[in-house]
């Protein structure tokens, strides 16, 4: 058969369509609708045609999309109602059981004139079904949010990794100097750890890292403080908007809660059981430094708190502030 | 600059306007909150003077939404934001209606929606006023380089006449700066100047 000698039936082709379509006049009443639309609507297109929009379906349709039909046929222009901010303008239900619940298929519409020889431009009204792509869509994001969780995870402790850390720990240090707000950073290294893998074995190791990770995470109790694996047998966490003395008071939380884990550990320089030393860096306001220096600050201070006899914090401010114990009248 | 009178540049400045009145009352009917559009400025340059500098858009990722009007004469209109402005606009007018799970990458279509609503207002404005009807083609969103934005709005020999419109949009309470980019042919142009004077002959 050849194209010329073809004729195509439109109104039976238009009812094999998987998307709704709705032909109005220039006046806005009812011409055509497909058999895609009395199935969703429930509504037989002889008992609708004549009739506009606001009559077939009274009370269901909200405003934006209301307008936008009246817009559509003033102006003559094509418009787009995204899923995004309209869900669902038309009362349309892919099984009548949706219906008592006002369960409507997720719609993307679209509206465009069609032009006619001289006469008046007709308006068709294109109802697209978007929920299987809607649920396609979720299942991506939820794929690929875990793909970029594990990317950020340390894969043993489930704190965050380093990668994440540095990158959280410049903006925050930004952001601080930007609204003059106080960003302390804290070091924690785990005393003589390496004895402790000698003594017992890599994979208690392990355990007594994961434990770690979990007992600092339970002190760091507000949404902003991110605790990460800095290296081995190291964590670090920012704390936005702490000063130096809440930064402090978390650190020597922290070391308590390790303390107080009172795991054994034989070959330990400290005492019986296993300790940490933590170093705590504070960003003066009235100073700049950058996340480097204040990574180093941090260092210096965990190196020291090493030096002084571990189990213990320490302290530096930004701008070369003398290093001191923490709390120096507590112990 | 491609030189207009001053009541010329008045007349078009009102219209587009009164354009931008009609897309605010459109949002904030979608927003459910007020919406504030303005073009505090208008102003013609010819095809090779359009830059950067011109457009006034810091960030180098721009998101585009584009229309081709055609009637009379033919106008392609894009309406320009910043990539991190996009976003942000979209996140407010999405705001209470729908959870950060759901946002998924719905921004295009969001978008999409948004250059529609503005261009739509805008040139049916113009069209009122200038008695005259115009086609438009479905919006289409895009987002590229600023110089390969720039690039393909002045990679068209036949239209030598750039309109740029800087546009401020405040959606709950927030201010994005923007703009509109109309491209004309020069047969356009001086259809659409003629246009003008005889919208002020009338009044």
């Amino acid at each position: 058969m050849t194209p010329t000698s073809l004729t195509v039936n439109w109104p039976v082709l238009a009812d094999a369509l998987s998307v709704g379509l709705i032909l109005l006049d220039s006046k806005g009443r009812l011409l055509h609708w497909n058999a895609w639309i009395s199935r969703h609507s429930g509504i037989a297109l002889d008992q609708a045609q004549g009739l506009d929009l606001e009559q077939i379906f009274p009370q269901d349709l909200p405003l934006p999309f209301r307008h936008a039909v009246r817009n559509a046929l003033q102006r003559r222009m094509p418009i787009v109602l995204s899923n995004v901010l309209h869900r669902s303008p038309l009362p349309l239900f892919s099984r009548h059981e949706h219906r008592a619940g006002n369960l409507r298929i997720p719609q993307s519409v679209t509206i465009t004139p069609v032009p006619q020889p001289n006469a008046p431009h007709l308006c068709l009204i294109q109802v697209t079904d978007i929920s299987v792509l809607a649920k396609r869509e979720r299942v991506l994001q939820t794929r690929t949010d875990k793909l970029s969780r594990e990317a950020l995870v340390d894969g043993l402790t489930g704190v965050y990794n380093r990668k994440y850390f540095d990158q959280k720990l410049r903006l925050e240090l930004e952001r601080a100097q930007r609204g003059q707000a106080p960003l302390s950073l804290i070091m924690l290294d785990v005393d003589s750890f390496k004895a402790y893998n000698d003594t017992y074995g890599h994979p208690a190791g392990d355990r007594v890292l994961i434990t770690i990770a979990d007992a600092a995470r339970e002190q760091l109790n507000r949404s902003t403080d991110v605790l990460a694996r800095y290296g081995g047998e190291e964590f670090a966490a920012v704390l936005p908007a702490s000063d130096k003395l809440g930064a402090q008071v978390m650190a020597e939380k922290i070391r308590r809660a390790v303390e107080a884990l009172a795991i054994p550990h034989t070959a330990s320089t400290v005492g019986p059981h296993v300790t940490v030393s933590l170093g705590v860096a504070c960003h003066d306001t009235r100073q700049h430094c950058t996340a480097v220096e204040l990574l180093e600050l941090a260092d210096r201070a965990l190196y020291d708190a090493k030096r002084n006899g571990r189990n213990q914090v320490r302290w530096v401010l930004s701008g070369a502030a003398p290093l001191d114990t923490f709390p120096s009248t507590l112990r | 600059m491609i030189a207009l009178t001053d009541l010329q540049t008045d007349a078009l400045a009102e219209v587009f306007n009164v354009g931008a009145g009609q897309a605010a009352a459109s949002l904030s009917e979608i927003v459910g909150d007020e919406v504030l559009l303005s073009v505090p400025r208008i102003a013609f340059y010819p095809r090779n003077a359009l830059n950067a500098n011109v457009l006034a858009l810091q960030g180098d990722r721009i998101g585009a939404v584009r229309q081709d009007f055609s009637g009379p004469f033919s106008i392609n209109a894009s309406l320009l934001f910043t990539e991190d402005k996009a976003l942000e606009i979209v996140r407010e007018m999405i705001g209470s209606q729908v959870s950060v799970d759901d946002l998924v990458d719905f921004e295009h279509e969001a978008m999409c929606e948004l250059g529609n609503i503005i261009l739509n207002a805008c040139m049916s404005a113009v069209a009122n006023m200038l008695d005259i009807e115009l086609d438009s083609t479905l919006p289409e969103y895009s987002v590229d380089h600023m110089d390969t934005v720039i690039n393909e709005l002045t990679g068209d020999l036949g239209q030598p006449v750039v309109l740029v419109l800087h546009i401020d949009l405040t959606i709950e309470k927030r201010e994005t700066d923007g703009c509109l980019v109309f491209l004309l042919s020069s047969a356009s142009f001086h259809e659409l100047i003629a246009a003008i004077d005889r919208f002020l002959g009338r009044i």
